[in-house]
């Protein structure tokens, strides 16, 4: 299936935005501005829902005319578009949205045609689903990992980093009795949170782009 | 609008197609994602985490409601949506030097594609048709492909490693564990915050 790439589902969601032009700001702008305001970092909607590795949401205003000699034409709704880069199944996946995030959910598709609510669950991922459309070509860089399972290889990283850097002398003995305390403390590490940046850089390299 | 978040871009492109031409797209992907060789450069372009191209015929517009009005389009359009690290400009040149035989086989089909080389009005192309992104999310911000990647091996090797220990003397675990640092030395680069362009 063209949505999926190992463990991960690229969905793709076109909901047509109500058009009322009683309603002022419309209802387009009322999504960029809410989006506008929305936090990007852990507290963040799709880092309080799990599985999101990389999503976005942007207004279609109007498909592009490129120039004659193709012929100039509009669509008669606007879009909101919903692209997201996760591990797992879509109905789990929509399921966690209502469960974990359902104020964002209500802010984001109360603006769209034919949303149901979050009252009913499964009504909500019916209506998600009507507004799915298929990936046709669907690239994913590392494709075997899960979201926590990518937080905690990057969190290993660094800290591997450390233990190699402060362990270069060290007896065999020692090494190994230190490894082992070294695995234990990795295991009893809390998960970093998605949408954290890892570590803050200390190391000030300079210049322009550095 | 926020394209970036932390080492990642959101692109977004939008190209209109005749209609016919979407069963040609289809076979070209169909092949790409059948005969994985042919994927190996997009995979060594390796600052992209996620990419997808989405054909949308004219008339498969989502319509939720009698009340919305029925899109009447002549054209099927293409969607691009890329998830990668770095500037526009690197992403562009990239893609132009490195994929440009294929990017001309996938949007050649779209209406006025200039060709991928040479560059600028390529470019050009891109900019108009680029659609941005209100909102941006990245679960990792400070992590690259490649860091993702790298860390990966890292988990993996420490895995091994853990697994062998219990059944090592200090002696067999010293030389097990010099042949880990030599494995995953080059893939200890540290995340971090992004560079600013100034």
């Amino acid at each position: 299936m063209a949505n999926q790439n190992g463990v991960m589902y690229g969905l793709t969601i076109f909901s047509p935005i109500i058009d009322d032009d009683h309603v002022t700001p419309s209802h387009d702008l009322q999504l960029r501005e809410y989006f506008a305001s929305l936090p990007t970092g852990p507290e963040s909607p799709f880092a309080q829902a799990p599985f999101t590795h990389l999503a976005r949401l942007f207004v279609l205003d109007d498909v592009v005319f490129v120039g004659k000699p193709s012929k100039e034409e509009h669509l008669k709704s606007k879009y909101l578009i919903f692209e997201s880069n996760f591990d797992g199944d879509l109905d789990t996946y929509l399921m966690g949205l209502v469960r974990y995030a359902p104020e964002h959910v209500d802010a984001t598709w109360s603006h769209c045609v034919g949303y149901p609510g979050i009252a009913d669950a499964a009504a909500f991922v019916r209506y998600m689903k009507a507004c799915q459309l298929e990936t046709t070509f669907y690239f994913a860089a590392v494709n075997s990992q899960t979201l926590t399972q990518t937080l905690k290889a990057l969190q290993t990283q660094r800290l591997v980093a450390e233990f190699i850097a402060s362990h270069q002398a060290s007896k065999p003995a020692a090494l190994q009795h230190a490894f082992a305390a070294f695995l234990m403390e990795l295991r009893a590490q809390p998960l970093p949170r998605p949408g954290r940046a890892t570590i803050e850089r200390t190391l000030q390299t300079g210049g322009h782009n550095e | 609008m926020s394209n970036v978040n932390g080492k990642a871009y959101a692109m977004n492109v939008v190209t209109p197609m005749k209609p016919w031409k979407q069963y040609v797209l289809r076979f070209l992907f169909f092949l790409l994602r059948t005969f994985k060789p042919l994927q190996s450069k997009l995979i060594n372009l390796s600052f992209i985490e996620f990419a997808r191209w989405a054909i949308v015929p004219r008339d498969s517009f989502p319509r939720l409601s009698l009340a919305q009005e029925k899109e009447e389009l002549s054209y099927d359009y293409l969607f691009f949506f890329s998830n990668f690290n770095g500037t526009w400009n690197q992403y562009i040149d990239a893609f132009s030097a490195v994929l440009s035989t294929e990017l001309n086989l996938i949007w050649r089909l779209s209406e006025k594609f200039p060709g991928s080389v040479p560059v600028t009005p390529f470019k050009s192309y891109i900019t108009h048709v680029q659609v941005d992104t209100d909102y941006y999310y990245n679960a990792y911000p400070n992590a690259t492909a490649n860091d993702v990647k790298a860390a990966v091996i890292v988990q993996d090797a420490v895995d091994e490693l853990a697994r062998k220990n219990a059944s090592l003397s200090p002696q067999q675990f010293a030389e097990a564990y010099l042949a880990f640092v030599l494995q995953v030395q080059a893939h200890l680069g540290e995340t971090g915050e992004p560079p600013v362009a100034c």
